[in-house]
């Protein structure tokens, strides 16, 4: 077959025909210039609605109406660029875990024209550094609990304001009392703050003050942003050296935002919708998904600062009317082994999405039969803000695949030479669409990599079967070629991960003097004692020789990243570390 | 020995305890405890098979001399203590199960602890007549039933109040403790320097082997080990204030004095080993619960995919 055939097969869009009634061919035009404009719309339309409400993990909770994140939002953004005199484009970090002063501040560096800077909270001091000056922020809005790491840190970079937030911001005087003298005396999670900084709270009324003195119009500082300026520099490792910042625009955010509601709007019902985030806002799917989307959609957002240990989220599941909840592997894996969860499944719950990293077979099953709805899996990237493909809630879903292109997206899957491989084949997953990042801050050779002739390349080797539903096979970087043969390392662990004996499995492919390079596996095993030989002799049963493991090492746990997913690549590091000479 | 007034503050006290320990529940909790109602039974078994037992081989094993066996047995055939469900608590056990147990060996006392007073008493040929007084049971079960009730009114109403009421009566549970243990030591004194090394084995033994026996046996009928761990502690501390008022109601003069050195002894020392056990278990579950979140889901029964 000729690629040019063999594009057909992807050109010709064959995942329309599963678009059906309820999703449009293409994405809605957006109906905002920018992000601040939907906010601001959304604010006014459900103004008395609650919008977010924090649930701790012993059911004390604070909650904003749209209205108060609105007004809040506004001061946040007067302040910014009043108080503190910022220009538009200024980069603001935002470094808090789920609470409410998140989308507080969110939404007011968006309002004010600046640009966010989403950075996780667990990062260690020099990875902040690292951030920080890579995206020359100015200002960071940062949880109290992890102000101390900036003291060693801070003289080197560019940020010359400080906003310290708390979890408990917006709270009932009461109950934030409480909380912060058991987190002060009991659990030492607040450490005093050493460096020059102003509380959020402050801010906020310095915010407002000067809004009131002034008559400021606060929405005078987006009037004229254009759609394509940049809204997030949103961070990622990708899976290759230094974390680099992906531009993404107010159009990119508003289109994919209208993409992925498309592929769920048959199960949301505008202003009665109650969302549990309990994946990081920081991290682009949940603030695409949980926080966009469902701000938009009028949803009630109940948000959890920390999921781990699970039963952190035993209260928020009984005290609120949960109808949608998004999640990873790991998360739901979790929940199905919380008795709590099992016999009491939340009654009111429409849905539930997964991203990230694939959905274990197993964990979809018995989600499906506790909770009676099934887990619509899909796939997305920082590049692309984050929704490629989704399982169409409206239509047919499939287990173990990442579902259809969503409307206005081209995929194709390619070869090594960027020739589509035709239908059935494995190959590269590229796209094109609007919702593609403008390209890495400051690095334009890592951009012509990543974005070819128009087309992102994510580095992820995926199958189309024929109904056009994609399913990853695995990352292209951490294919092992054996003595010339292509193995896949998801295929390795998926066998091995079968062993009841095993907890947690990752393959890689470690140099080899005789094939080039060999399968090298890694096990956490569960309880029991587990051999090497065990697991050879299982692999023996369900795979071809060259894809058996050439060695099994044990191990207590793997180094993985903040939402779950095993890092290989730290594994390789780790095993050429210990080959060097 | 504690005064009138020490008594009714500690009884107004472990009213606004259990309203803490309510606070801390929901509905949901009490269901999932009646998920497997084996789990009480399993602790009624623990609590009157168990302990007296355990009480009696102690008195014959270490020939104790006979006011102090009586003190022993009669400790062993208490019901189980509320600070059980404070340690419970605290350790993060299963709370509505450690409460629903204090609540039915409290129930049942008034019949059983008689019989089983009278049963090894007997057998050690000692004094068998006692005032089990049933309106001291009634006030048991009014301290833990009423405010455990509102705590979980309360927090349905509001989770905030819910959990403000919970850290409270958490907090007012440690001072108690810590009040217990303070104001006995020095008035007692000369009591603890001139008690025997036996009678100090009976006493604290009574306590630490009933939890271990306890936690055996709920792991042998098949209890998961937070509720085991829960059955253990509800097992090994039983309502000592209620063993001192029969004590008191029965004997007189100096027999009342050494007939009451073990009840008296166990209410210390269990205060101090549940408190160290209770961190130990705290540890344990935290550990559980991370290991839990890891835990591999498995796939339906014989739905292998070969």
């Amino acid at each position: 077959m000729s690629p040019s055939q063999a594009a057909s097969d992807y050109d010709s869009r064959p995942w329309v025909a599963q678009y059906g009634q309820a999703i449009p061919l293409e994405p809605p035009p957006p109906r905002h210039a920018h992000l601040a404009d939907l906010i601001r719309d959304a604010s006014e339309r459900y103004a008395k609605q609650t919008a977010f409400t924090t649930c701790l993990p012993n059911g004390m909770h604070g909650s904003l109406t749209y209205r108060q994140v609105a007004d809040h939002s506004d001061a946040f953004a007067v302040y910014l660029r009043e108080v503190l005199r910022l220009p538009a484009g200024t980069r603001v970090a935002v470094l808090t875990p789920n609470c409410l002063a998140y989308p507080v501040v969110a939404f007011g560096v968006l309002k004010a024209g600046c640009v966010l800077v989403n950075t996780n909270p667990l990062y260690t001091p020099s990875e902040m550094e690292h951030q920080f000056t890579d995206a020359e922020a100015e200002v960071l809005v940062i949880v109290d609990m992890f102000a101390n790491k900036l003291e060693g840190i801070l003289a080197n970079t560019r940020i010359r304001t400080v906003i310290a937030a708390e979890v408990t911001q917006f709270f009932a005087t009461v109950p934030r009392a409480v909380v912060r003298l058991v987190m002060k005396a009991w659990t030492r999670a607040l450490p005093p703050i050493r460096v020059p900084h102003v509380r959020l709270a402050r801010a906020l009324a310095e915010g407002a003050a000067a809004r009131a003195a002034n008559a400021v119009d606060v929405a005078a500082y987006t009037r004229g942003q254009a759609p394509s300026s940049v809204a997030a520099l949103q961070y990622t490792g990708g899976t290759t050296g230094v974390s680099k910042g992906a531009m993404l625009t107010h159009a990119n955010l508003l289109v994919n935002l209208e993409q992925a509601l498309a592929m769920g709007r048959s199960h949301i019902a505008e202003g009665a919708e109650c969302i549990l985030t309990a994946l990081p806002l920081y991290h682009i799917f949940a603030f695409q998904f949980n926080l966009l989307c469902f701000y938009a959609c009028g949803a009630r957002n109940v948000l959890v600062p920390t999921p781990r240990p699970i039963q952190n989220l035993q209260r928020a599941f009984e005290n609120y009317p949960i109808t949608w909840v998004s999640g990873v592997n790991t998360l739901f894996n979790a929940l199905m082994n919380e008795e709590w969860f099992t016999a009491f499944p939340p009654k009111h719950l429409k849905a539930a999405v997964a991203g990230g990293t694939t959905l274990q077979h197993a964990v979809a099953e018995r989600w499906k039969r506790v909770t009676g709805t099934s887990i619509a899996e899909g796939f997305g990237l920082t590049e692309a803000s984050p929704v490629v493909c989704f399982n169409p809630l409206s239509g047919m879903q499939k287990p173990d695949s990442i579902g259809i292109p969503v409307p206005g997206t081209e995929v194709r899957l390619v070869d090594d030479a960027g020739h589509p491989v035709p239908a059935g084949q494995p190959g590269e997953l590229i796209l094109r669409g609007p919702q593609v990042m403008q390209g890495y801050w400051k690095r334009p050779e890592e951009t012509a990599t990543t974005i070819r002739d128009g087309w992102l390349y994510t580095g992820d080797i995926a199958v189309m079967d024929r109904d056009g539903y994609f399913k990853i096979v695995d990352r292209k970087k951490d294919m092992i070629l054996v003595s010339g043969f292509n193995v896949y390392p998801n295929e390795v662990e998926d066998v091995i991960a079968q062993m009841d004996a095993v907890l947690e499995v990752a393959v890689i492919g470690v140099p080899d003097a005789a094939s080039g390079e060999a399968v090298r596996a890694y096990v956490v095993p569960q309880g029991g004692d587990l051999t090497e030989e065990a697991v050879r002799a299982h692999c023996k049963r369900f795979l071809t020789d060259y894809k058996i493991p050439k060695a099994v090492e044990f191990r207590m746990d793997m180094p993985k990243t903040p939402i779950g997913k095993i890092l290989r690549k730290e594994l390789r590091a780790q095993h050429l570390k210990t080959q060097a000479p | 020995m504690l005064t009138e007034l020490e008594t009714r503050l500690l009884s107004v006290m472990m009213i606004f305890i259990m309203l803490g320990m309510g606070s801390a529940l929901t509905l949901k909790d009490f269901l999932i405890a009646f998920r497997k109602p084996q789990g009480v039974l399993v602790g009624l078994l623990c609590q009157y098979g168990i302990m007296p037992l355990l009480a009696y081989t102690l008195a014959v094993v270490l020939e104790v001399p006979a006011p102090v066996a009586v003190g022993l047995i009669l400790m062993g055939c208490m019901p189980g203590g509320t600070t059980s469900n404070i340690f419970t608590y605290f350790s993060k056990g299963a709370l509505a199960l450690s409460i629903m147990m204090t609540m039915c060996s409290t129930l049942v006392a008034v019949v059983v602890v008689p019989l089983l007073l009278r049963f090894y008493t007997g057998l050690k040929g000692l004094p068998s007549e006692y005032v089990i007084p049933a309106g001291n049971v009634a006030q048991v079960l009014v301290v833990l039933l009423v405010p455990t009730v509102i705590g979980i009114a309360l927090r349905k109403w509001n989770p905030n109040v819910g959990a403000t009421t919970e850290l409270m009566g958490g907090l007012l549970g440690v001072l108690v403790i810590v009040f217990l243990i303070v104001t006995w030591v020095p008035r007692n004194w000369s009591l603890l320097m001139t008690t025997s090394a036996r009678v100090y084995a009976v006493a604290i033994g009574l306590g630490v082997v009933g939890m271990l026996l306890g936690y055996w046996l709920a792991r042998g009928l098949r209890q998961d080990k937070r509720r085991a761990r829960t059955i253990a502690l509800e097992t090994g501390i039983q309502n000592g204030p209620l063993g001192i008022l029969i004590v008191t109601l029965t004997f007189t003069g100096t027999l009342q004095e050494e007939v009451l050195l073990v009840p008296a002894l166990y209410s210390l020392f269990i205060v101090l080993t549940s408190s160290v056990i209770t961190v130990w278990f705290r540890g344990v579950t935290t550990r559980e619960e991370l290991a839990r979140d890891q835990a591999k889901v498995r796939t339906a029964p014989a739905a292998g995919r070969a």
